[in-house]
């Protein structure tokens, strides 16, 4: 297993929505460089990890890598050829609630150009459609 | 010394989010003027004008408000979901003799000796409040890292700032590091750190048994 909390108050959760836009962690905050989703989706922690596993193995150790994700909502599914009823499934895997304008992954400590290839890599493993974005400087 | 752009602003009749996304339809930024113990004042401004000049790093605008025309800086901006569009401006009235208060981004020149020993620089904070003339707001504040090792920081109070420019930020504060990158773990090493499955908190196990949330006494 990927990413997942270590302690939780409930075991499962409902489905809950994906209204709205991203208020919080839509800016670059530690890196130089990011990728902004532009769509929202739950992002799985099999995928973050797809995504950490491209952008570090392209750098090759240079630079750091910021992972902006963490999944905290647990996804339950019901066995296979299994009757209705019965409760809720157990939980199967873990995602991240990413809605649009969220700040998925940045890279710092290295240039833009190989900053860019790195996030590309990373967006291809991304079920959404992202953007690179640049650190604001100014106000 | 910052030479002062001309904007011509309308004051703004309607206020609210649905005002002021006609406004923005209308290639306008809704925007609030306020200082010198004056009544903020609603106005909109012309997008293009403003947003060019913000990316010149102008900082001290001369608004035409009627007939009145007034000095003012860019106190706050806010942008949308995407970071792509401004959406407000905050203006400050200001005097061309008095002092202010101003946050000025922080721009690393050259390139550290610690990177070429398998280092990277870390920009931890990219914006230091200062206090100066209103004409004479830097647009950066440029800092050095040729001479960073790893291991070396650069602290708010180590930057020699221009003429006339005083630090407001505590001079303690970090700004920038040059450490070496710690070799990114693999997969199955990450696995092994993590549970199967999440403790619960305050989950009873089995009957009799404490809460595998809570410490035994």
């Amino acid at each position: 297993m990927a990413m997942m909390p270590k302690r939780v108050k409930f075991r499962k959760s409902q489905r809950g929505t994906m209204k709205g836009n991203a208020s919080r962690s839509n800016f670059v905050a530690f890196g130089e460089y990011g990728l902004q989703a532009l769509e929202g989706s739950w992002i799985t922690a099999r995928t973050i990890e797809a995504g950490r596993v491209a952008a570090t193995h392209f750098l090759h150790r240079e630079g750091k890598v910021y992972i902006r994700l963490f999944p905290h909502k647990p996804v339950s599914s019901k066995p296979l050829e299994t009757r209705m009823g019965k409760g809720k499934g157990e939980p199967e895997f873990w995602v991240a609630i990413v809605r649009p304008g969220q700040v998925c992954f940045e890279i710092g400590g290295v240039n833009e150009v190989v900053a860019k290839q790195a996030l590309v890599r990373v967006a291809h493993k991304m079920p959404i459609k992202c953007r690179f974005v640049r650190r604001r400087h100014s106000l | 010394m910052e030479k002062a752009l001309l904007l011509k602003a309308e004051i703004r009749e309607h206020t609210g989010s649905k005002d002021a996304k006609k406004l923005r339809k209308d290639g306008r930024i809704p925007a609030i003027v306020y200082g010198h113990k004056q009544k903020p004042v609603a106005i909109s401004l012309d997008r293009n004008t403003m947003v060019e000049g913000l990316h010149h790093g102008r900082r001290l605008m001369d608004v035409q408000i009627g007939r009145k025309k007034e000095k003012m800086i860019v106190k706050d901006l806010q942008y949308d979901y995407l970071g792509k569009d401004v959406i407000h401006v905050d203006l400050m009235r200001v005097d061309v003799t008095e002092t202010v208060k101003v946050a000025v981004p922080v721009e690393l020149k050259g390139v550290a000796k610690g990177t070429h020993e398998g280092g990277i620089i870390e920009e931890c904070t990219d914006h230091l409040e200062i206090e100066c003339k209103a004409t004479d707001i830097p647009e950066s504040v440029v800092v050095s890292v040729k001479e960073i090792n790893v291991g070396d920081t650069l602290h708010a109070g180590d930057i020699e700032l221009p003429d006339g420019v005083k630090l407001v930020s505590p001079p303690e504060m970090l700004l920038v590091t040059c450490h070496l990158v710690a070799a990114a773990r693999t997969t199955e090493e990450l696995e092994k750190e993590t549970p199967v499955s999440p403790e619960v908190i305050g989950e009873v196990k089995e009957a009799g048994e404490e809460p595998s949330g809570q410490k035994q006494e």
